[in-house]
């Protein structure tokens, strides 16, 4: 059949369609219309104008320094987290699995992989174990929370949200699973909304919340966890206080070092030393410091390596690449897990791979080059210790060989020298016609034999340069030499005689003669090596001749002035290595080795060594070294300022300096500061001798640019001014964030230059370097019953946090948790990197008089709580728990708080009463007794307040003497004999210094942690009886009805009173009154009214009566149709709850099947 | 698990001060032996017991064991307390001796410091009561401790009877700042105190000629006040001293100060002063050199990041103290030239990396 063949479609070029479609267009692509959005009124447009700052302000958060280096961070920590059967393995693997195309069988530990140009992920599945979630949500920068869809909300994911939120509040982000298992769409659509309201109400509004259909192949698919990956890479963090002011590592491979020999003969149980593996995070982690291993305890950092990463950020090559290199996301770091078939164990590597060359194994044969690598991986001794086991005999019949002092200065002589080697390599290859291999192995060789030089060199010509290294490292030095480097060489020379020397006497030796004798040696090998060259050699002999040699002769003279004038010239010397890894004190790094007055006075003492005076006490004692702040002054050094010459030299120094000094710019100052005064004196006494040529035109140009400068300066200023004073002014928020970007600048570029060893020395490991993590005295149990499922997290400890002390809290009962908890009733903080049990006392502030003790914490409101542990920073959140067992129903965190204030003391008081009776009354005084034991009690508590049941108040006085424990009181009014009388006291109380720390990871059942229990669940385990003491037991108090007597007046006195004030006693009437006695009869009317009245209310009563008699009928009615119905929905709701509690079964038991061995219970929330 | 706690271990009787205040900043036990063991006196002088007992007077829950000889102490440090503290010192060290350490911990206490010290104001041998407040708490303030930090000399005690009395207030911080001070700039203005108590008046005018003498020729803004205590103000003793004080116009501060001494005039005093001032201005540097361990150790308690200051040569105090910051806290200095271009100089550049050294002892109740 044909097809119908129709015109294509034209459209109109031009008329009133063609306008019409282009205006249209053209309408739309104007986008934005103004008017349509420009406020009507002034009202409004005040109103929008508020809302726009308002929503400006809610950008701006509080400037916060951001640690994590930008160009190698550490990869961002994702924790999946969920009750057990929710599904989180199997996320693991699939998020696994679309960032490096490989498929884990078994997630265990972390596992870390490249997922962006400049990000890693590391990816921690979280158990359900309370310890494991407190651990997770301290170090967790994202939060995969995943929720069964099916199910609902679980009490665990509730208290995971609440120790998230007393950590410090990571990124969340919620994954709704088993959304398959629901049939009905509808029901689907509800369970989804009722879940992401109640989601938000725990988090924020907005939250994000994913949704995981079914699992396909063991993953869940494909498309949903691609949008997944891409919300997490696009995550943005924001520093977290804690986690800003801590190094921490996540460890993803332990190791034990201990030797085997020490755990077999100790049959396990020795403490160990463990290496952990990781990346660090946070902030520097320096030597030095203890860590805390959450579940373990403080340790002690033996040493920190850096690592090659083992899971790097692509490098240079795909950088000009937009996307991730397919090659790269490869790349996978899971050493607990099964990846690439290399399982690292606590103890152990096991590689899966067959077939291949293995160490050990001895069946392969093995070639050249494997014995070879195979040899070099022997080698149990660096190349330093080879050195120093090296002996070498000065003569064939010295029976001791050289000795080589081991102290830490070997370690930077040594470094210099490579440095020097370094510089020689250098030269090599810019000049002499070495070949570049031979190049290579003589320096190689020479390295070694460089330990050895600096040892025979002082001594002159050794045997030790037989080798023919030595011949040829004699051209170089001599080269070097007449390259004026020589300084150089004779700062080596002061480097050594530093070094070498043993003791102070020594020392002080070395200078005097040493010094002279090793240059004059060095000179000596000079001038053997330099026979060949044309240069002056005799200018080498003494040090200042080599900077004279270039110089004009006018100039040495004045060097030699500046000299004598300055007292000895300053060199420049190596402080870091004098300070920080010499022996010397620090006279003698000040005084560079030279002589000096102790030294003579030492070298005299040396002399007569039969006579030792074993303190110059005598002598001394006028001028002991006191620790003086005031440095005595030299009156000789002050009299140089009597020249002129010098007085002049630091004009430059002022502000009112000569204009030659400020034209000469920067330089002549830097110069003059520098200390170096005798350049200055030949700027303005000598004359421009040298600096003649330049200041001809350099002062000219100079001026001109300064004066440019300063012209440039002030017009920006004035335009700054002029144009707009506000525009230039930063306000508060963006001048913090310009200062901290500032400081971290500073802070890359400060030690940027020096090399790794000096530098994590001086700033410590940074953040998102892989290390090792050497520690020592492990406890056994934590490798014996090491499981990879659990984190370990190794927290850096600030030196404060290494104390203990009192804690001070701000705490309040969490108020899911059912009780109420209880002073001196032991519980469990997460605070800080720790868990531990300690014993708070609850208190709340009264009238800021008093801290007073209270029993039991307050509903609904905020108290103090004091207990003693390891110091937390102030600010610091903490959650707090009754028990971390699993098998606790209902909510476990039992509170939540902030640390205040940290002491040695507490002053915490509780109400204290002591009662007491009077035994003797007079008018306002009382003698009181039951109050105290003996006079001594009386006398500390003489001039106390005092107080009867009715109020009426007085004071302690003075102890009795008769019966032992009562005194005399005075009152403001006279008390009863029926008073009691008490004394309102405050008595202090101390916390108890209990600290238990929770060393879950120790036990080989992990979550079954217990730990100080309560009295009662003591008693109740040990089936003993509460004792009951007859004086606390309640009974009903037995009061007698108080007769008051009847006043009784004596007739004497009676008579005597007033008539007024006297008794008013009369005898009872005898007889009627008329009111009494008289009748009553009715008038006619009056009769018939009442009549009429009374049967008027009998019908009415009758009426109302029946009435209610008919609603009576109606309502029976109506009850038993209600009865009916009633009868009728429970059994609907019967079914219906014997329909879910099947359901409910059914799934429970699926999960069981699921899960044989996480019997974990899954509490309803 | 058993805590072992690092103790600082050191020896000898130097530098007591500031070891004693890194221990106590750092919370780490210090254990000092040696102290003059051969000593005709051996142990521990008067003032370093009552420098012990202050300290155990600011602190709370600090134990401090002295040996039966004396040769030997151990300080377990309690938290810095502060709040209103009298001190009598003794007359063998002025009250510069026991300002010095305090000052350094002042900053860190739970409670402002108000402390009173009665005794020696002005000695040869400490940082008397007018450098602490020309130059010390300048000093303190480029670390951020302003508001409220004052030195009241009340009363002026020459040596040797003292009689003097000085107030010492100082706010609290939550953490220092850090610092980076590296232009030395050049000097703008010379300051000086020039006093004389239970001697003539005349004796400071004199001085302050004399002074003027040696300083004019370089700068005309120079004031030096001539400051004259009476009756009961003046102390137990005569005696007359000058300080002077240079600022530059980055605001580095170089600062000398001469005693009188018996059978000196005091223009001698004022000429020795205001050279050893000239002399303290050639060493350059952004910071007096009497306060080097100062600047030192509040950059070691800076934030975690680079601080950077440039100084004149070290001290043997400031070496010392630079070996034990390193061993209570770990922090070691980078030191370098401050111009690799210039070979004479000897100013250095000091940087390092705080410590983040927080104040845990201040109190949010």
């Amino acid at each position: 059949m044909e097809q119908q063949q129709n015109r294509a479609h034209r459209p109109a070029q031009s008329g009133a369609k063609a306008e019409k479609k282009k205006g249209k267009g053209k309408e739309k692509q104007h986008g934005f219309n103004e008017k349509a959005f420009a406020p009507k009124s002034g009202r409004r447009a005040e109103k929008q104008g508020r809302r726009a700052a308002e929503r400006d302000q809610t950008r701006l958060h509080v400037p916060l320094v951001d640690r994590t280096p930008d160009d190698e961070p550490p990869p961002v920590v994702v924790a999946i987290v969920g009750p057990p059967g929710v599904g989180k393995t199997t996320l693991v693997k699939s998020l696994v699995r679309r960032y490096t195309k490989q498929s884990l069988n078994q997630v265990q530990g972390p596992v870390t992989v490249v997922s962006g140009k400049k990000k890693r992920i590391t990816f921690l599945e979280c158990n359900n174990d309370l310890n494991s979630m407190i651990d997770v949500a301290k170090i967790a920068d994202l939060v995969l929370l995943m929720i069964d869809g099916s199910y609902g909300f679980e009490m665990e994911t509730f208290e995971f949200l609440n120790i998230l939120q007393s950590h410090g509040f990571p990124k969340v982000i919620g994954v709704l699973t088993h959304l398959d298992l629901i049939k009905k769409a509808s029901t689907l659509k509800d369970t989804k909304k009722i879940l992401k309201k109640r989601f938000w109400t725990e988090i924020y509004q907005g939250a994000k919340l994913f949704y995981l259909s079914g699992v396909l192949n063991g993953r869940y698919p494909d498309t949903e966890i691609l949008n997944l990956s891409r919300f997490i890479g696009v995550m943005k963090f924001r520093p977290l206080v804690f986690r800003n002011t801590h190094p921490y590592m996540l460890a993803d491979r332990i190791e034990d070092l201990t030797p085997r020999e020490q755990v077999r003969e100790s049959k396990g149980k020795c403490d160990r030393t463990v290496t952990v593996y990781g990346y660090l995070r946070g902030t520097n982690m320096r030597m030095g410091s203890k860590v805390h291993i959450p579940g373990v305890g403080d340790l002690e950092v033996k040493n920190i390596t850096k690592l090659g990463d083992p899971c790097p950020l692509p490098d240079a090559d795909s950088e000009k690449r937009r996307k991730l290199s397919e090659k790269k996301k490869l790349l996978v770091h899971a050493p607990m897990s099964d990846v690439g078939g290399v399982i690292y164990d606590k103890d152990a590597v096991y590689i899966n791979v067959p077939g291949n060359f293995t160490r050990g194994n001895d069946e392969v044969p093995q070639g050249e080059g494997e014995r070879m690598v195979m040899d070099l991986q022997d080698v149990s001794a660096t190349l330093e210790d080879a050195v120093a086991r090296s002996q070498i005999k000065l003569f064939g019949s010295s029976s001791k060989a050289l000795s080589v002092d081991p102290g830490p200065s070997r370690l930077h002589g040594s470094s210099d020298e490579e440095s020097d080697g370094s510089d020689e390599e250098e030269e090599d290859s810019e000049d002499e016609g070495f070949g570049t291999e031979s190049g290579w192995e003589g320096e190689s060789g020479e390295d070694n034999s460089d330990v050895e030089d600096d040892e025979d060199e002082g001594e002159g010509e050794g045997e030790g340069g037989g080798t023919g290294n030595r011949g040829r490292s004699a051209p170089r030095t001599s080269h070097r030499a007449a390259r004026g480097l020589s300084t150089a060489h004779d700062r080596n020379g002061k480097g050594k005689d530093v070094e070498y020397a043993d003791s102070d006497s020594d020392l002080g030796e070395l200078g005097e003669d040493g010094d002279g004798d090793e240059d004059g040696g060095l000179g000596g090998g000079r001038r053997v090596r330099l026979e060949g060259d044309e240069v002056d050699i005799e200018s080498d002999d003494d040090e200042e001749g080599s900077d004279a040699e270039e110089a004009p002769r006018w100039k040495a003279d004045l060097a030699s002035k500046a000299h004598a004038a300055l007292g000895s010239k300053r060199r420049k010397k190596n402080w870091m290595k004098l300070i920080y890894s010499s022996d010397l004190t620090p006279e003698q790094i000040l005084r560079d080795g030279s002589t000096s007055p102790s030294g003579d006075n030492k070298m005299d003492e040396d002399e007569d060594d039969f006579f030792t005076i074993k303190s110059r006490g005598t002598a001394a004692a006028g001028d002991e070294e006191l620790d003086m702040t005031k440095e005595k002054v030299d009156p000789k050094e002050l009299k140089q300022w009597e020249d002129e010459e010098l007085l002049d030299s630091i004009r430059g120094l002022f502000i009112t300096g000569d204009s030659n000094a400020t034209a000469g710019g920067d330089d002549g100052y830097e110069d003059l500061e520098g200390g170096a005064d005798f350049e200055d004196l030949e700027a303005t006494g000598d004359g421009e001798n040298e600096e003649g040529e330049q200041d001809a035109e350099d002062p000219e140009a100079a001026r001109a640019a300064a004066l440019a400068a300063k012209k440039e300066a002030l017009k920006r200023k004035f335009d700054e001014q002029y144009d707009d004073p506000e525009a230039s002014k930063m306000d508060f928020y963006e001048e913090k964030k310009d200062e901290i970007a500032r400081q971290l600048q500073l802070n890359k570029a400060e030690f940027a230059d020096v090399d790794p060893e000096a530098r994590a020395l001086v700033e410590g490991y940074r953040p998102g370097a892989y290390v090792r993590i050497e520690l020592q005295d492990v406890p056994a149990e934590m490798i014996e019953n090491f499981d990879p499922t659990y984190p370990i997290v190794v927290g850096g400890l600030l030196p404060a946090e290494e104390r203990f002390g009192y804690l001070q809290v701000r705490i309040k009962r969490h108020r899911w948790y059912a009780k109420t908890l209880k002073t001196n009733d032991p519980l469990i903080f997460s605070l800080g990197w720790r868990r531990f049990q300690s014993i708070p006392i609850y208190s709340l502030d009264d009238h800021s008089i008093r801290m007073r003790m209270l029993k039991y914490t307050p509903e609904h409101m905020h108290c103090y709580a004091t207990f003693y542990g390891p110091v937390a920073l102030p600010n610091t959140g903490f959650c707090a728990f009754n028990s971390l067992g699993g098998d606790v129903s209902g909510f476990r965190v039992s509170a939540t708080g902030v640390v205040l204030d940290i002491d040695r003391s507490t002053k915490i008081v509780k109400k204290l009463k002591l009662t007491g009776v009077p035994y003797k009354i007079f008018k306002n005084t009382a003698f009181v007794k039951d109050m105290f034991n003996s006079a001594l009690e009386i006398a500390k508590f003489e001039g106390a307040n005092i107080r009867t049941v009715s109020g009426i108040r007085g004071q302690v006085k003075k102890a009795l003497t008769k019966p032992d424990g009562a005194f005399r009181a005075t009152f403001e009014d006279k008390v009863l004999m029926s008073d009691i009388i008490f004394l309102r006291a405050w008595y202090s109380i101390q916390p108890r210094k209990f600290y238990n720390p929770v060393t879950s990871l120790l036990l080989s059942d992990k979550g079954e942690w217990t730990g100080m229990r309560l009295t009662g669940q003591v008693r109740r385990d040990e089936g003993l009886k509460t004792p009951l003491t007859v004086n606390s037991t309640y009974k009903a108090v037995q009061r007698a009805p108080r007769r008051f007597n009847t006043l009784k007046v004596p007739k004497r006195l009676q008579a005597a009173l007033p008539y007024a004030s006297k008794p008013k006693l009369m005898k009872p009437q005898q007889r009627q009154t008329y009111m009494q006695k008289r009748a009553v009869v009715l008038e006619p009317e009056e009769k018939k009214a009442i009549a009429l009245l009374q049967q008027v209310r009998a019908l009415r009563k009758d009426q109302v009566a029946r009435r209610r008699e008919k609603q009576n009928e109606r309502k029976e009615v109506h009850r038993k149709k209600v009865a009916k119905e009633e009868a009728k929905a429970s059994e609907k709701e019967k079914e219906k709850r014997k329909e879910y509690m099947r359901a409910a079964g059914m799934k429970s038991k699926r999960e069981a099947d699921r899960e044989e061995g996480r019997s974990s219970k899954r509490r309803k929330t | 698990m058993a805590q072992p706690i690092t103790v600082l271990n050191f020896s000898g009787h130097q530098f007591l001060r500031h070891r004693l205040v890194l221990s106590i900043l750092s919370g780490k036990p210090v254990k000092i032996d040696k102290i003059r063991p051969d000593d005709k006196n051996p142990g521990l002088r008067d003032y370093e017991v009552s420098l012990l007992r202050l300290l155990e007077r600011v602190t709370n829950g600090t134990v401090i064991e002295i040996s039966v000889t004396g040769t030997a102490i151990l300080l377990k440090p309690g938290v810095i307390a502060g709040g209103s503290v009298m001190h009598e010192c003794p007359l063998s060290r002025s009250t510069g001796y026991f300002l010095e350490p305090i000052v350094m911990l002042a900053p860190f206490a739970k409670k402002p410091f108000n402390l009173t010290l009665r005794g020696i104001t002005s000695d040869d041998r400490d940082l008397s009561a007018d450098l602490i407040r020309t130059v010390t708490l300048p000093h303190l303030q480029l670390f951020g401790i302003s508001e409220g930090l004052e030195l009241r000399i009340k009363k002026r005690g020459s040596a040797p009877l003292g009689g003097g009395e000085v107030q010492f207030l100082c706010p609290i911080v939550k953490q220092v700042k850090t610092l980076n001070f590296v232009d030395p700039g050049k000097i703008k203005r010379i300051r000086g105190i020039a006093h004389a108590v239970r001697v003539s008046p005349q004796f400071s005018n004199r001085m302050i000629e004399a002074a003027r003498s040696v300083l004019n020729r370089y700068i005309p803004d120079i004031y030096l006040y001539s400051d004259v205590y009476k009756g009961e103000d003046s102390g137990k003793s005569p005696g007359y001293a000058l300080s002077l004080l240079a600022e530059s116009t980055t605001g580095a501060i170089h600062s000398a100060e001469t005693v009188s001494q018996p059978g000196v005039t005091p223009e001698d005093i004022a000429l020795q002063a205001s050279r050893a001032l000239l002399s303290e201005i050639r060493r350059g540097g952004c910071v007096d050199h009497q306060h080097q361990v100062l600047v030192l150790l509040m950059m070691v308690l800076g934030s975690e990041d680079v601080g950077r200051c440039r100084m004149g040569e070290p001290t043997p105090r400031t070496i010392q103290f630079l070996r034990d910051a390193k061993q209570a806290f770990g922090t070691s200095f980078k030191i370098i030239p401050a111009d690799q271009a210039d070979p004479e100089s000897s100013e250095l550049l000091f940087s390092c990396y705080g410590t983040g050294y927080i104040n845990t002892n201040r109190s949010l109740a």
